[in-house]
């Protein structure tokens, strides 16, 4: 149950302990680039690369969990990653940036991050309910 | 399971003393709703305005499009398991103030989207500019995290919605819908030579400003569930989606869920209407198999001969809606996707993120790259920092006279992908 964050977002290189981080000093596409690499080379991708709508395909900044371990090359993985890459410069080709939001987008970032870590953790924590039984509420209620 | 929807037509909306229906007109007490709404101590300002068809009225930044209702036999006020005590939903008589929507507005980051213009251009492309349109504004107290000001903002809007509904509690219905079903053992005896059918409805499901509510639970925490379609359209699935202006489903368009309404007009002629599938959208590529084999299987458990699936949202989702199209066709069932695309401003572009061979029989609901031109409006309901931003996200969009250049991606429900929108679809 290990990952790492690849980021641009500074504020999520302030919050999570920097052993899980792999700060990209660049854009969204080099954040896809770094994982494609990634990829590559055999770490799993645990995220999917692409957000879950064309708005935060304008966002400056991206999260992307990673494994931390190189396995042997996984094929739908590296088309999931390389497939991102061209539709995000498809999407991307008559957009500009928009500075003044930029707080904002790592905001939603960050807490897309967050959410996507939890979904991770649950699915991989052999005891993610610390709920016994139905009991107490079936013979008290 | 038996839900009447007693329709009461809305043809004007107005302020007044009282909370009623006369003659089709719906009348709000303004302060009345207000203090409801101010109850919550998270909740600073709340803003009332009316928003009319066909008045040069914009509304922006929108964060959802509620129905006003009001159960009037049965069990379940409100929104059961979130502004009302839980109670299963589905039966009883509903009055509904058909024409009339709580419009929900502000600003929850500031580079939020979503009109709707109820005149001109832009209304010829979202369904909410046919509607008498009660906006509130939500306006919070200082400080709140972001996903406690998005649940401020979509609290207050179903809370209004419950008020609002309220007005229609005595009000005689100009038409009433009755949707009926037994279960399936009853179904199938009744209709044994008529292809059994099952509705997966996707929802996006990954964090703040992108997730849906079943009877209140947060989607991103289910594995993908089974529910009469009644349910839905009582009010069971919530909206919490403030992104994907053009095809995220709002709770109205949940209420009336286009796809669930054609399938329950052909239940019993041509098809049995076996139910819907709740099915998240997860963000983890392992979230994705381990959904997209789990709406697999309970349609293969079901005994579908064929299944129609709807997305929502567009990117990553797009491989959900692939691979449940994949194991479906694998396993023999017969399966129909209901998606938009975004294929570029000539529409020539790869129309979604991902592919698959399976997938043969695929309904679009639009392009959401295609460029729109909304003239100045004479009122702006919400932000005028917003229009800036609408028309923010390329070059030369914001012109001089006002009017704005814009992707349908920008504009409620335009490519609505469960069907409720004014595109129509043509067959190739």
């Amino acid at each position: 149950m290990s990952y790492r964050i690849v980021t641009n977002n500074p504020s999520v290189r302030e919050s999570y302990n920097s052993n899980n981080i792999i700060f990209i000093d660049g854009s969204y596409e080099d954040v896809l680039i770094k994982v494609r690499d990634l990829v590559h080379s055999g770490v799993e991708l645990i995220d999917s690369p692409l957000g879950a709508s064309i708005r935060m395909l304008l966002s400056p900044y991206r999260s992307i969990l990673v494994g931390t371990e190189r396995q042997a090359m996984n094929m739908d993985q590296i088309l999931i990653i390389e497939q991102s890459i061209l539709n995000y410069r498809t999407l991307t080709q008559r957009r500009k940036a928009e500075p003044e939001h930029a707080n904002d987008y790592a905001v939603v970032d960050k807490e897309l991050l967050k959410a996507s870590i939890q979904a991770y953790e649950d699915m991989n924590c052999p005891t993610h309910s610390k709920f016994t039984g139905g009991e107490f509420l079936e013979t008290r209620a | 399971m038996k839900l009447e929807l007693r329709k009461i037509q809305i043809k004007d909306v107005v302020f007044g003393e009282k909370m009623e229906v006369n003659g089709g007109v719906l009348s709000i007490n303004k302060d009345q709703l207000v203090a409801k709404l101010m109850e919550d101590h998270r909740v600073k300002e709340i803003k009332v305005d009316l928003a009319k068809p066909g008045e040069k009225t914009r509304i922006i930044p929108v964060k959802d499009c509620i129905e006003p209702r009001v159960k009037i036999e049965g069990e379940g006020k409100g929104f059961p398991g979130v502004t009302g005590k839980m109670v299963p939903l589905g039966d009883g008589k509903v009055n509904v103030l058909d024409g009339a929507a709580v419009v929900t507005i502000g600003d929850i980051v500031g580079f939020q989207e979503g009109v709707v213009d109820m005149w001109g251009e832009g209304a010829k492309w979202t369904p909410f500019s046919k509607t008498f349109n009660i906006v509130v504004d939500i306006i919070p107290v200082e400080g709140l995290e972001p996903h406690v000001h998005e649940e401020t903002v979509r609290i207050a809007g179903l809370k209004a919605a419950e008020v609002i509904g309220e007005a229609g509690r005595y009000a005689e219905p100009t038409h009433v819908e009755v949707f009926e079903m037994g279960n399936h053992a009853e179904e199938s005896a009744k209709y044994p030579n008529l292809p059994k059918v099952l509705y997966v409805e996707m929802l996006i499901s990954q964090g703040l400003l992108h997730d849906g509510y079943i009877y209140g639970v947060n989607s991103q925490k289910i594995l993908p569930t089974l529910i009469h379609p009644n349910e839905e359209l009582d009010g069971a699935v919530i909206s919490g989606n403030c992104v994907a202006a053009c095809d995220k489903i709002t709770t109205y368009q949940h209420q009336n869920n286009s796809a669930i309404l054609d399938l329950y007009a052909e239940h019993g002629k041509t098809i049995n209407f076996l139910g819907v599938i709740l099915t998240p959208e997860l963000t983890t590529l392992e979230g994705k198999f381990r959904t997209c084999d789990y709406t697999a299987k309970l349609c293969t458990m079901m005994g579908a001969d064929g299944v129609i699936v709807s997305e929502e949202g567009y990117g990553n989702p797009d491989s959900d809606l692939l691979m449940i199209c994949k194991r479906l066709e694998k396993n023999g069932i017969k399966t129909v996707l209901i998606t938009d695309e975004c294929s570029g401003w000539d529409g020539m572009s790869q129309p979604l993120a991902d592919t698959t061979k399976e997938a043969v029989a695929v309904v679009s609901a639009g392009n959401v790259s295609h460029v729109v031109t909304l003239e100045p409006a004479d009122r702006v309901i919400g932000s005028a920092k917003a229009i800036s931003t609408l028309a923010g996200g390329w070059d030369g969009s914001l012109s001089e006279d006002g009017s704005i250049k814009c992707e349908l991606n920008a504009v409620i429900g335009a490519t609505s992908e469960i069907g409720y929108h004014n595109c129509t679809v043509k067959l190739y």
